[in-house]
């Protein structure tokens, strides 16, 4: 870019003034005519224009482009909305709203006492659980100790039976023991003596084991 | 009173306000149909060109993202439109254009020398190049920085350099000749 050009660009962004330039270019023709005749160009864009200017009505094309028709609104939507929030809000606070015999009650709950009373029932099922527990184990052990004390009954019972048996021939035992011994004593001692006092035809003459010969 | 700015205003009107876009069109309109009354040099183009752009503008106004300024964003549209239509009718070498031009014949006691010299270089600058007199509208009609202007043509900073100084250059010959001529008719 030589120096004139500078200048000259200089003086089209309006750095330096019309006579400044004008002093540094008029030493070299091309450059001086080029500021001349731009300075000739610039008068006349600065000079306003009033020819007539047709009207631009562009409104039916912007309306076609970028309107858009107004949308039918609907409230529906609205109070859908509305009535799930009031929803929402009623089941989460204490309020609520009660039907009873035909009057519409709305009441605030406490929720302490609301806590306390859910606690309170869950204590109380906890309890009567455990109670049927207990009730449950205490009557199936006393159903084994019964059964238990059955077998204890049976087994002394047959104990005692088998002792009182045990007893008893040992009884008989003693008492054959002595009926042997005592049969011993008698034909020892009485039955020479009952001989000798008895006839020859006598029934009771012919001794047997046990004394007596049937006829 | 408060302006809003056009940012303000574009993103009201992509919101389906009609005001704001009225706002909009009505601040940038008269540039741009001047522009194209100068490109094009009919009144008929001018609002053909404007009708254009404010067309396309409607359908792209969500696409601008204000890496520029609205208004260099805009004229890159309406830049693009202009050479297409220039394009399409040939105008660079159209003498309807020139007959749009009053004539330039002195009134007696009524013109000014100034207005002579306006009527001079609005001639002289229809008789460019297209793609040099829409580098001169825009340097000093719209006031265009020469980086703003390569944007708007997708064109590098030193191309539009040149095309302004070759316009400046060919502007000044042809003033020339018409000092000339207008000195031989004196």
């Amino acid at each position: 870019m030589s120096n004139n050009q500078q200048i000259f660009e200089h003086w089209l962004e309006g750095k330096i003034s019309t006579e400044h330039c004008a002093q540094q270019l008029q030493h070299d023709p091309l450059w001086y005519s080029r500021l001349q005749n731009a300075l000739a160009v610039q008068a006349d864009a600065r000079i306003p224009q009033f020819d007539a200017m047709p009207a631009a009505d562009s409104s039916a094309l912007f309306a076609s482009q970028w309107q858009r028709p107004a949308t039918k609104r609907s409230w529906w939507p609205q109070v859908s909305l509305a009535l799930s929030c009031a929803a929402m809000l009623i089941s989460l606070s204490p309020a609520q709203l009660r039907l009873h015999n035909g009057s519409l009650t709305l009441s605030w709950q406490n929720s302490q006492a609301e806590v306390e009373a859910a606690v309170s029932s869950a204590l109380t099922t906890y309890q009567q659980q455990q109670q049927q527990w207990l009730a449950q184990q205490l009557d199936f052990q006393q159903q084994n100790t019964s059964s238990q004390l059955v077998l204890l009954k049976d087994y002394l019972q047959d104990e005692l039976k088998r002792d009182q048996r045990s007893d008893m021939l040992q009884l008989v035992e003693y008492l054959n023991q002595q009926r042997q011994s005592d049969w011993q004593y008698w034909q020892e001692n009485y039955q020479p003596m009952q001989a000798g006092y008895r006839p020859a035809n006598s029934y009771y003459l012919t001794p047997t084991d046990s004394g007596v010969v049937k006829p | 009173m408060f302006k809003r700015s056009d940012d303000s205003l574009i993103a009201k009107a992509l919101n389906g306000d009609q005001h704001a876009w009225q706002q909009l069109v009505n601040r940038h309109q008269s540039a741009l149909f001047y522009f194209g009354l100068r490109l094009l040099g009919s009144k008929e183009d001018a609002n053909d060109l404007l009708q254009d752009v404010l067309m396309v503008l409607c359908r792209n106004l969500g696409q601008y993202r204000g890496d520029s300024s609205f208004k260099s964003w805009l004229f890159g549209i309406a830049n693009y439109r202009a050479m297409d239509m220039l394009r399409k009718r040939k105008y660079s070498d159209n003498d309807d254009a020139l007959a749009e031009l009053p004539d330039e014949a002195p009134e007696p006691g009524q013109q000014l020398a100034s207005d002579r010299q306006q009527q001079q270089v609005r001639k002289q600058l229809l008789l460019l190049p297209a793609e040099q007199r829409l580098v001169m509208e825009l340097k000093f009609y719209q006031q265009f920085t020469f980086d703003e202007i390569a944007s708007q043509l997708a064109i590098s900073s030193n191309t539009v350099k040149s095309r302004f100084y070759a316009a400046l250059d060919k502007l000044r010959l042809q003033l020339e000749d018409d000092h000339v001529e207008q000195s031989a008719n004196f």
